[in-house]
């Protein structure tokens, strides 16, 4: 179909094979004479590899280790400090130190039990807490300081009526993506082909070629079909590529390595836990003159993208809000724990929670509308970001929040939940809400001097336009995006469009699929290359047009002193939760939930329909629900059902509105979508909850346990 | 790979003939048995023991009411006793809140009885209801309480060629009964906590009251004596008098931190539960 409007919802590109359950996802997968890969990992959280001691291996079983690794023992990502096989050094619990190969499953998983290795045990770290004393000593990933100079702020604070210093902390998170990881290496005589669930193909190639130390053309990369990634898809697949890979070249055969569920949750990326000081000088009216912030985040066992996490959790630090005197540091720490990754947000998630929670707590200190108080501090077109940048474009927050606080009913509303809880004694009802932005895109200059995207599009003699591109589609619709936007560039229905799986051997580097890049920067890419194709077409004739990213003018960044545009455009939204608090066991209802966005245009209604209900299940889930904790350096959730992400029973139809603000960098002027609806869930919940109880929290999740500790510590206060 | 012998017979008869002769493991939906016996993902689950079904047998799948008593056979699935009009409506709210419609397609009350988790969705209200077990084995048949077949957490009084047939509800007169389950969600999740309370009044006193909790010991929590004292006592009660009842729990719950939850939130939570069940009508 050819739809006038690109907003138009379509049927999905893979909607048949998903819904039939035809589409065959890596564990699906079986070819000729293939082994399978079963990972010994290290079973203590710090320590030196004295001796490894094999069972006898039957024939056919094979071990593969660092001694097989041609190129480089480690995973090539930002810092050399991931080893594929971790021979000299163990520096987590669930380490791969290396891989037993063979055709039984079952006769794997006994070899790897019988396995002893013998270490000299050193003490490991393992809180933030105690990353944070010792950070002199060891372990910083990375670290930036910007903003006011610390004189003004300290002189401000001087002169201030009252200073509020609060400490907020958040959890580690879990992607529970449907799709566990996986990776297939199949051996060729003139290359290595790697196959995989995966959001970052040319970061696993990269990895590959660091690792098998060859030539460009002798490794190759295909995406299988991704049962969900949220960013759990984004770092850690590369590890796994190089393992099979590996493998595959050393036994001549296909080998593949699944993670089951346990195995999944145990060992892969996480979100990273965050401790934030947020420190306000205000006068005697409750203006605020000046605001310190510091962060740390546990990066765990390898600095992985922690460096980059840390940047955007400091670049969304003081949220939607233009703060006079604006000052912030920030630390990632290494930890003896599981390495936490990309996750949906990238460390904006945790910044939105701590300032949204912070600023809720001084409005009601000062007896003030949460909301209402926020709105003084609301940037505006024009004025700078934090770093100096610029907010170039129309911002509408200000008439999405008036609209909402309409459509909802908010002041009156407030009134009725307070005689409801005036006159039930077990439940309490309470209204939160959250404002909250995303920059889109790579942060800082990562677009033009990293990334450079390139794409491609062919068209073949019979007049056939194929999509060559290296993004993938990992649920969140980009098969039908980027093929609706061809199609709109030129004139065709979008199931005439080709998108095949992507395969390095064939696209070029339009770069990873994350960071709310793909339907901004790709698309436009793609759009700039279907007018192209249009204006050269020749009916019968094979042609291919390549388009190359182009940067944007704006203020330079620089990475050295955190100034600058760190992004080129900026989506928003506006959360409004109801829940319904159970004083007696701390269990929380969700009763209605209100979303508005801003992401420029939508290229799907339905699509981005998707994107706000699953990303905004996934964050106010993360405020209240989801809890994963890790002991002595072992995570204690393994199982979907003890972890808790929320079920259809847990939720309510999302009530969400979106804002026509085209962007002319975008195709059809379509800004990012993908992470932007997760960020405001957990702070608007946590306010939802407090609005409840009358209680602050002072960190995420807010979980019954906690929520029953501070109702019985507030008893216990109100006796006294 | 291993192979698993199993037996799915035709008659209870049959079954009954063949556990005289063999040690089996006994399966009815599998829904607690299968993830206990996993084994990691591309090898075949493990068994000690030949693997006796008996979710198919007819004879354990009736639901009928002789005399006063309700007669719930061990294989009805969650979502046949979810349909039959005979079940108390307690039973249904309870029923409501396990797992999910797929496992409540499969899994069997006698099976969760069987299962013994401290935190089995069914027990604290099966506990308050004085339930009787009906075993049988090619020897005989014996009925015993549920109080007394559940030991410990998966350890219940049943011999080797026993199998446990029927569920015997006597009738419950109560003005209130109420079953609150307490999980990390609405769905597919496991007690943290559970409590069941019924109470019956007579003349503006307290003719019979029943209180069990689930999760927060080895086993089901019920104490006969703190339920005989209330017997008599004017209600509503004197804050004394519950005080007095929440005191006695709170020395005889003993929860444990777990991945799931803390010590003090399971107890705290059960004694808020408790309270607020005996103070309100």
């Amino acid at each position: 179909m050819i739809a006038k409007d690109i907003s138009t919802s379509v049927k999905k590109k893979d909607h048949d094979g998903k819904i039939s359950g035809q589409l065959a996802y890596i564990s699906d997968v079986k070819v000729d004479s293939m082994l399978y890969g079963v990972l010994y990992r290290s079973p203590i959280a710090y320590g030196k590899v004295r001796s490894i001691r094999l069972p006898p291996l039957p024939e056919g079983y094979e071990k593969i280790g660092a001694e097989h690794i041609p190129g480089n023992n480690f995973v090539k990502l930002l810092h050399n400090d991931q080893p594929i096989f971790a021979n000299e050094w163990v520096n987590y619990i669930g380490e791969p130190m290396f891989m037993l190969v063979g055709p039984k499953l079952d006769i794997l998983y006994q070899l790897v039990d019988e396995v002893e290795v013998d270490f000299e045990e050193h003490p490991a770290i393992f809180t933030l807490e105690e990353a944070i004393k010792q950070k002199d000593q060891t372990g910083v990933f990375a670290y930036h300081e910007f903003g006011e100079s610390l004189d003004v702020i300290k002189s401000i604070e001087k002169k201030a009526h009252r200073v509020i210093e609060e400490v907020y902390e958040t959890g580690y998170q879990e992607h529970v993506y449907l799709e566990p990881q996986g990776m297939l290496g199949i051996y060729k005589a003139d290359e290595i082909l790697v196959k995989g669930s995966m959001q970052c193909l040319y970061y696993v190639k990269n990895a590959l070629i660091s690792a098998l130390a060859c030539e460009d053309d002798e490794v190759r990369v295909i995406q299988s079909p991704t049962g969900g990634g949220f960013g759990g898809k984004e770092d850690f697949p590369s590890m796994m590529a190089c393992h099979v890979a590996i493998a595959a070249k050393v036994v001549k055969k296909p080998v593949m390595l699944l993670f089951d569920r346990a195995e999944d949750m145990e060992v892969t990326t996480k979100r990273h836990p965050a401790k934030f000081t947020y420190r306000t000088a205000i006068d005697e009216q409750g203006n605020i003159l000046s605001m310190n912030v510091e962060v740390f985040l546990d990066g765990g066992a390898n600095a992985g993208l922690s460096p980059v996490v840390l940047q955007r959790a400091l670049l969304n630090s003081s949220g939607v809000y233009k703060i006079p005197h604006f000052h912030a540091k920030g630390y990632a720490l290494k930890t003896n724990t599981v390495p936490n990754g990309a996750f949906r947000g990238f460390g904006a998630p945790q910044s939105f929670a701590a300032i949204e929670s912070h600023l809720g707590h001084i409005s009601s200190m000062l007896k003030r509308d949460p909301i209402q108080y926020k709105r003084n501090y609301l940037v505006k077109q024009g004025d700078p970001t934090i770093t100096n940048g610029r907010f170039r474009d129309p911002i509408l927050l200000e008439d999405m929040i008036q609209d909402l606080l309409q459509t909802a009913d908010y002041t009156k509303k407030k009134e009725a939940f307070r005689a409801f809880n005036q006159q039930n004694k077990r439940f309490k009802k309470g209204i939160g809400a959250s404002l909250f932005l995303h920059g889109c895109g790579f942060t800082g200059s990562g677009e033009r001097d990293h990334i450079k995207a390139v794409v491609k599009l062919e068209k073949t003699e019979q007049d056939q336009v194929l999509i060559k591109v290296s993004n993938s589609d990992m649920g969140q619709g980009a098969l039908t995006t980027l093929s609706k936007i061809v199609a709109k560039g030129l004139d065709l229905p979008y199931e005439d469009i080709l998108f095949p799986d992507p395969d390095t051997k064939d696209v070029p580097d339009s770069g990873p699929t994350v960071a709310s890049r793909t339907t901004m920067i790709v698309g436009k890419l793609l759009e700039r290359a279907a007018s192209q194709l249009k204006a050269g077409w020749q009916s019968g004739v094979a042609q291919e047009v390549v388009e190359h990213y182009i940067h944007e003018d704006m203020i330079p960044w620089d990475e050295e002193t955190f100034s600058g545009d760190a992004y080129p455009a900026y989506s928003w939204g506006v959360n409004l939760i109801e829940v319904e608090v159970d004083i007696l066991t701390g269990s929380v209802r969700i009763e209605r939930v209100y979303g508005s966005f801003d992401i420029g245009r939508a290229i799907d209604e339905r699509i981005v329909k998707g994107q706000i209900d699953g990303g905004m299940a996934q964050g106010i889930a993360y405020g209240f629900m989801e809890k994963m904790t890790s002991q002595l350096g072992k995570i204690q959730q393994k199982t979907i059902s003890d972890y808790g992400p929320p079920t259809a029973m847990d939720l309510v139809p999302i009530e969400s509105k979106l804002y026509d603000n085209p962007y002319a960098g975008g195709p059809y002027g379509a800004k990012g979508a993908g992470e932007l609806p997760l960020t405001g869930g957990a702070p608007a919940v946590q306010a939802a909850i407090e609005d409840a109880l009358q209680i602050p929290f002072y960190q995420i999740p807010v979980t019954p346990e906690l929520i029953i500790e501070s109702l019985t510590k507030k008893d216990g206060d109100a006796r006294d | 790979m291993g192979t698993v012998l199993s037996y799915r017979l035709a008659s209870l008869e049959e079954t009954i003939a063949q556990l005289s002769r063999e040690d089996c493991q006994i399966m009815a939906g599998g829904t607690d048995l299968m993830v206990q016996h996993k084994s990691p993902m591309g090898a075949p689950a493990r068994f000690d023991k030949p693997v006796m079904f008996i979710d198919h047998l007819k004879e354990l799948k009736q639901i009928d009411q002789v005399n006063q008593d309700l007669h719930i056979g061990a294989c009805c699935t969650y979502t046949e006793i979810l349909e039959h009009p005979l079940i108390p409506n307690i039973f249904k709210v309870a029923i409501k809140q396990i797992a999910a419609p797929a496992i409540r397609n499969r899994g069997t009350l006698g099976g969760n009885i069987c299962n013994a988790s401290p935190a089995g969705d069914t027990l604290p209200l099966l506990y308050i209801f004085n339930a009787q077990i009906r075993l049988r084995s090619s020897k005989g048949e014996r009925v015993v309480g549920i109080q007394d077949f559940i030991l410990g957490p998966r350890r219940v009084d049943r011999l080797r060629e026993e199998i446990l047939t029927e569920i015997i509800l006597p009738e419950m007169l109560a003005d209130r009964i109420v079953f609150e389950k307490v999980a990390n969600r609405r769905a597919d999740a496991i007690a943290k906590i559970s409590f069941a309370g019924s109470m019956r009044l007579e003349g503006g006193r307290v003719g019979e009251a029943r209180f069990a909790f689930g999760a927060v010991g080895p086993t089901i929590v019920r104490s006969l004596d703190i339920e005989q004292k209330l017997k008599g006592e004017a209600f509503p009660l004197d804050p004394k008098v519950v005080d007095g009842v929440v005191a006695y729990f709170d020395r005889i719950i003993t929860p444990i931190d777990d991945h799931r939850s803390t010590a003090a939130y399971r107890k705290t939570v059960a004694l808020r539960l408790l309270r607020h069940f005996l103070e309100t009508m």
